[in-house]
């Protein structure tokens, strides 16, 4: 159920409008974006992990929630360099193809919403990775997704007003619309 | 010896108006040799011929004027009787360059009468051995008729390992407008049965399969009569009329129901060799008569020429003397097209001379050439139904449009056979088929660079 | 608050040990001067060095596969710095700009056709060898201007022309052109022959009132065959750039009217 809810009804980046800039700059080749797609599930169920038990037992005991953001970025700021660095000496090729996005998740509210929503949610270990999991996932099936169409796109002769990042926006809306019809398929409370 | 249905059919295709009715009931009709042939060194695929005379030489009918210059060539004889006024590089047919020997038939040298005497020495298909005729095939200058111009001594010699089961002649002239294999079946199919004869000894006995369409009721049954006594395996195959059926993949697929791979592959590869029906009596002819290829049939037609016709004529004539031969225009010419509307090639003068391959030459009035403005593509789909390829020609086209040429190569547009169906279909009238031409031409030229630059590299 | 801050920074020395550990055994040593040559390039990115764009050029550089000058947008300046980044010699290449040679516009030169297609110079070449009558010239669809980098071609009444003060010598224009008759010049020649067709004089004006016929005048009037300023492709003058003509009075006597000063260049905008 938190696996359709995330993913589906309120996907991350298509309902909760969180973490376009890299779903608009890295959704223009189906590779890179697959890519991308990996990188951001393996930081983002990592950084949940941790950000969770920092919460939990550093920060909450304390009575420190207020500090959590901060501290949130530092870590997926950290752990987002040290995926650059690992992915330089072991994919190189993808590395140069994700270019500048890479860092980019870093201030990529995908997963630092994902870690403030468990907090909020107040969940416990296994259901706070999982559903960071989950987004990971339903962010990596809208970009794949739209850069499939994109690809498309492409090929296309829009007026000259539309071309580029103009219809790839366009459309994007779009997608949002379609993926409302969703809304209704699981009930949450949140 | 018996005669079926098609037992299969390829996907795709079209059915444009065929206009046979103009040519069909004229026979063959001699040209009275012209007064200057223009004979060019390129009339096949592969290498040009080197050509070996020179201006002011005397050449007899037949005698060889261009030899062959590598593997996958043919060498190229006079037509006539003349002397060599000039060898310049001359327009051809679909645009290109090439030396040709202009030939003064005129003029001969004192005392010269012609003996009669066959150009060969004829040969007993029976006794003499395989590669003795062969070997013929290669002196006569003999190459695919079709349009396709392969020399048929390769051809006809699969390389070690691969094996022809099936020798498939093609009758079927899909093409609009051109009736010249439809006149040689009705009027030559004893020496189309020689022909085949002779190849099945050539090519090991394998089965046979005369492919002609159903639109040809006459041609099927002179083809019938003619073959009515013949032993081992062969059939008479009727084939629903759909363009472009006289393709050699989709004949082989019609025939037998096999399936030609991607390209690097060639029919070869599934046991098939198909010919056409012209070049199956040229290999007759010159076996038997010893008469090397030096003239074709080609039918010129349209509604803006006085009377069309289908022509017997050196190789080497200019359109020009055809169409006077024609009795000239009727009325004003708004495309003059060699060879059919569907694979032909518009031309811009009537300076050009035939080929081996020339099977038609078209003068359209205004009334048939009507030119629309290409727009959008509306993603009807229609040229996806029609290509007989199964390729994604909206996807290839709008590709190359925006100048991405591997995503056009990704979308298999190597294995397009450039028949036009698309381009017939689309609604919106976009050139679908010179995109493909554009993609092709790009990734040919691109693989060439690639190879030479090894080359090179391997060289250091 | 201060256990706010202590904690703050517990996470961040513990984060910034993990990349000092990290940086240090999973990281890839990267020469640094590829960065520096990087910069050095001018960043156009036009592949007009055999490179896939300024960052490969520099790999190369660094790696000493490529040579020092491949880069025609950056020039003498560009190739003097990348030789002081690597500490090796500079070697002096001159500007060389794009020129069409042809001056055959739809008003001077004939077409025998009608073509209707798509809008390219290499389709068009392709259908019947293109619609002009002279076989050898510019057909005017554009497909050097497409590939301009730098938009530096234009094409006026079907002919193409280049803006030298655009052009950085990339060479594209060069390789697309189906009929091969741009070539790259050095940018200080002043006169040139712009025409492509070798073909004996009155063939050439059946088809072309521009077209150069061969008469040798301009040989004749910058100081006969011993100066060679020209060399002669069958009816054909060129221009040996080695050696280029001065004398600009040359190009007013050509009686064909198919050479012209700098002055051809300037583009409409």
């Amino acid at each position: 159920m938190l696996l359709v809810g995330a993913v589906l009804v309120n996907n991350f980046v298509l309902n909760r409008f969180l973490g376009c800039c890299p779903f608009l700059g890295v959704s223009k080749k189906m590779d890179t974006a697959l890519g991308m797609s990996g990188a951001v599930v393996f930081v983002m169920t990592i950084a949940a992990a941790v950000t969770w038990c920092i919460d939990h037992w550093l920060l909450a005991p304390r009575g420190l929630g207020y500090i959590h953001t901060l501290a949130f970025i530092l870590v997926i700021a950290s752990l987002v360099q040290f995926i650059d660095i690992a992915m330089k000496r072991f994919l190189p090729p993808l590395h140069a193809a994700l270019g500048i996005f890479l860092p980019l998740i870093t201030t990529n509210c995908a997963v630092l919403g994902a870690a403030e929503i468990n907090c909020k949610q107040g969940s416990s270990f296994g259901e706070a990775v999982f559903f960071s999991f989950a987004a990971a996932i339903g962010f990596g099936f809208a970009l794949v997704l739209f850069s499939g169409i994109r690809e498309k796109l492409e090929h296309a002769d829009p007026p000259r007003c539309f071309r580029g990042i103009a219809l790839a926006l366009v459309t994007g809306g779009l997608l949002s619309l379609a993926f409302m019809g969703f809304s209704g398929l699981v009930k949450l409370p949140y | 010896m018996k005669t079926v249905k098609s037992p299969f059919k390829f996907k795709g295709g079209v059915h444009p108006d065929y206009n046979k009715e103009l040519a069909r009931e004229q026979p063959i009709e001699k040209l009275p040799m012209p007064g200057e042939l223009v004979i060019s060194m390129s009339q096949h695929l592969g290498a040009p011929a080197k050509c070996l005379v020179k201006a002011g030489d005397f050449v007899k009918r037949g005698q060889v004027i261009g030899e062959k210059n590598g593997f996958i060539s043919v060498c190229v004889r006079s037509s006539a009787d003349g002397k060599v006024v000039a060898v310049e590089k001359r327009l051809g047919p679909a645009g290109g360059k090439a030396d040709a020997v202009i030939l003064d038939t005129a003029a001969k040298p004192e005392g010269d009468e012609g003996n009669g005497l066959p150009i060969l020495p004829p040969l007993d298909w029976k006794t003499a051995s395989r590669e003795d005729l062969l070997k013929r095939v290669e002196e006569a200058g003999i190459c695919g008729m079709g349009g396709a111009g392969f020399p048929t001594n390769v051809k006809l010699n699969p390389p070690p390992g691969k094996r022809c089961e099936y020798l498939i002649l093609n009758g079927a002239e899909c093409e609009p407008y051109l009736t010249a294999d439809y006149r040689l079946m009705l009027e030559r199919a004893p020496r189309i049965r020689l022909g085949v004869e002779i190849m099945r000894k050539i090519l090991g006995g394998p089965a046979v399969r005369i492919a002609i369409e159903a639109n040809k009721p006459e041609a099927i049954a002179a083809m019938e009569k003619a073959f009515a006594d013949i032993d081992g395996n062969v059939e008479i195959v009727v084939l629903p009329v759909l363009y472009p059926q006289g393709s050699e993949k989709h004949q082989i697929f019609a025939t037998v129901g096999r399936v030609v791979p991607e390209p690097p592959a060639l029919p070869i590869d599934v046991g098939c060799v198909v010919e056409n029906v012209g070049t199956v009596a040229a290999i007759a002819d010159a076996v038997e008569l010893g008469e090397p290829l030096l003239e074709r049939v080609t039918t010129v037609s349209g509604d803006a020429v006085s009377q069309p016709k289908n022509i017997l004529a050196p190789c080497g004539t200019k359109y020009a003397d055809l169409i006077a031969f024609c009795g000239g225009e009727k009325g004003p010419v708004a495309k003059l097209i060699s060879g059919g509307t569907m694979m032909g090639f518009a031309v811009s003068t009537a300076e050009i001379s035939t080929t081996k391959t020339t099977s038609g030459l078209l003068l359209l009035s205004p009334k048939r050439v009507v030119q629309y403005a290409s727009q959008a593509c509306i993603n009807c789909g229609r040229c996806v139904r029609a290509c007989p390829m199964n390729l994604n020609a909206a996807e290839i086209a709008k590709a190359v449009e925006a100048d991405d040429i591997k995503a056009a190569e990704d979308a298999h547009v190597m294995t397009c056979i450039e028949c036009g169906a698309c381009s017939f279909s689309c609604p919106a009238y976009r050139p679908i088929t010179q995109f493909c031409r554009r993609a092709k031409n790009s990734i040919r030229a691109r693989i060439a660079a690639e190879k030479a630059k090894a080359a090179a590299a391997a060289k250091k | 608050m201060t256990i706010a801050i202590v904690c703050i920074a517990g996470i961040g020395l513990v984060a910034a040990i993990t990349l000092a550990i990290a940086d240090k055994y999973l990281s890839v040593k990267e020469d640094p001067r590829i960065g520096m040559v990087t910069a050095a390039l001018p960043g156009a990115n036009c592949g007009g060095c055999g490179f896939p764009g300024c960052d490969g050029y520099a790999r190369a550089l660094v790696a000493g596969t490529a040579p020092n000058g491949a880069c025609a947008a950056g020039g003498d300046a560009v190739a003097a710095e990348v030789a002081k980044i690597l500490g090796v010699a500079a070697t002096a290449t001159e500007k060389r700009v794009a020129l069409v040679k042809c001056c055959g516009t739809r008003s001077e030169a004939i077409r025998v056709g009608d073509y209707n297609g798509i809008c390219d110079c290499n389709v068009a070449a392709m259908t019947a060898g293109g619609d002009k009558g002279c076989t050898y010239g510019c057909l005017g669809y554009g497909a050097c201007a497409n590939v301009c980098p730098k938009g530096a071609i234009s094409i006026h009444d079907g002919l193409a022309k280049v803006d030298k003060r655009l052009c950085i010598g990339c060479g594209k224009c060069v390789a697309i052109c189906p009929k091969k008759l741009i070539e790259l010049v050095p940018a200080s020649a002043t006169i040139h022959v712009l025409c492509n067709n070798p073909d004996k004089g009155p063939t050439v004006r059946k088809v072309c009132g521009v077209g150069c016929m061969g008469c040798h005048l301009c040989e004749k009037n910058s100081g006969g065959k011993e100066a060679g300023h020209f060399t002669f492709q069958g009816f054909l003058a060129k221009v040996n750039y080695d050696n280029p003509p001065t004398d600009g009075q040359i190009v007013a006597k050509c009686p064909a009217k198919c050479m012209a000063e700098d002055a051809h260049f300037e583009s409409g905008h």
